[in-house]
């Protein structure tokens, strides 16, 4: 496969193959049978841990990094005394997930984009436009996961899979909001591309 | 120490498949947002309904530490819409951030970036927010046992039901209908 430009303007049936696979990288796996290993996965933590969550790994590290300039500030805040904090299972997770994701990209050969090519389309090339909205979209979905007490991981999904009413509740609404979002983030920013 | 070998396993195979099956690709997170692409939300709401299945059984057997989160109408569906729009501007959950900076996104690192000064915000006000918005309409760790005779079969049973529609509607209205 040629090396595609960010530029240029690929035809229809690149454009579904950029989609389908990461740029200059094997093709991505099918979604059932990495649908069941990850049901595997998650399946190990609730034996050797219990319900898997990413969110909270964010209140580990954060407690870490303020505790190190103001100890007395976090000994005293109810949200860092509720998560366990550095050396938890719950930090070690998330850093391993970065290790996981380091490890696919150099086996599966990728080069990501920095800006995802349909944003590139529909908003602009700006690299800072796309930094400074997903600073902003971090946010929001760290502030809010903090309020709920979990994310897609640590309430949509460990909450369904128990059986809870928390994280049928939360799954629906996020879908049904990211694509109402979506909608309106990816609609005609530039007058379209037709 | 056994706590961070086992979370250390566990992310390394959880940030491995999510990132080999394209979940950590903000473009085709956009492309299920916009119903173009349904491998992802497939895969998602597949893992959960195998896994729920398997934890049924573990709860059989006596190996599962549950431990469900309480529903509060209001903050948990405040909360919900908040990070709806961050999902749907990013194409980022919390977890994908930390697996798609290790594949070398860098509009992963300004996510992750955000996300740690929005819990830092949060933690922040913690103690001001939970009483006002999460516990007048907290109901408690309800399940779908509680309506279903306290049958955890029943109940996992149900769950598989909707979530394979699910996956099976996706399957069907996912198209490349609305190209961008």
């Amino acid at each position: 496969m040629p090396e595609t430009d960010e530029t240029a303007h690929p035809s229809e049936a690149e454009k579904r193959q950029q989609s389908a696979r990461p740029r200059e990288g094997a093709p991505y796996w099918p979604w059932f049978p990495s649908a069941l290993a990850l049901a595997g996965i998650i399946l190990f933590v609730f034996v050797t841990h219990g319900p898997p969550a990413s969110s909270s790994g964010f209140v580990s590290t954060m407690n870490g990094l303020i505790g190190v300039v103001a100890p007395d500030y976090v000994a005293d805040k109810a949200h860092y005394t509720i998560i366990p904090g550095v050396g938890s299972w719950l930090m070690a997770f998330v850093v391993g997930m970065a290790a996981g994701g380091f490890l696919a990209g150099r086996i599966s050969r990728s080069r990501p984009y920095d800006v995802p090519p349909i944003w590139t389309r529909r908003i602009g090339a700006s690299r800072t436009k796309r930094y400074l909205a997903t600073f902003v979209g971090g946010f929001l979905i760290l502030f809010s996961a903090r309020l709920a007490g979990g994310c897609t991981l640590g309430l949509f999904m460990s909450g369904s899979i128990q059986l809870a009413v928390s994280g049928l509740y939360f799954g629906v609404i996020i879908f049904a909001v990211a694509m109402l979002t979506a909608r309106i983030v990816y609609a005609n920013a530039r007058g379209g591309s037709s | 120490m056994t706590g961070v070998v086992l979370g250390l396993i566990a992310g390394i195979a959880f940030g491995y498949v999510i990132t080999r099956v394209g979940a950590t690709n903000p473009e085709k997170m956009a492309r299920a947002h916009l119903m173009m692409e349904p491998a992802i939300p497939q895969f998602m709401l597949t893992a959960v309904a195998a896994a729920a299945i398997g934890l049924t059984g573990l709860v059989a057997v006596g190996r599962a530490d549950l431990s469900p989160l309480p529903t509060s109408l209001v903050a948990t569906g405040l909360a919900a819409v908040i990070f709806g729009v961050g999902w749907g501007l990013t194409g980022y959950c919390p977890g994908t951030t930390w697996a798609a900076v290790g594949e070398g996104r860098m509009d992963a690192v300004f996510a992750l970036l955000g996300g740690l000064v929005g819990t830092a915000v949060f933690a922040h006000f913690h103690e001001a927010i939970i009483p006002v918005l999460y516990g007048p309409t907290n109901v408690g760790k309800i399940t779908l046992m509680d309506a279903l005779g306290d049958s955890r079969i029943a109940a996992t049973v149900a769950l598989v039901t909707v979530f394979g529609l699910g996956v099976w509607a996706i399957g069907k209205l996912w198209t490349r209908s609305y190209d961008a």
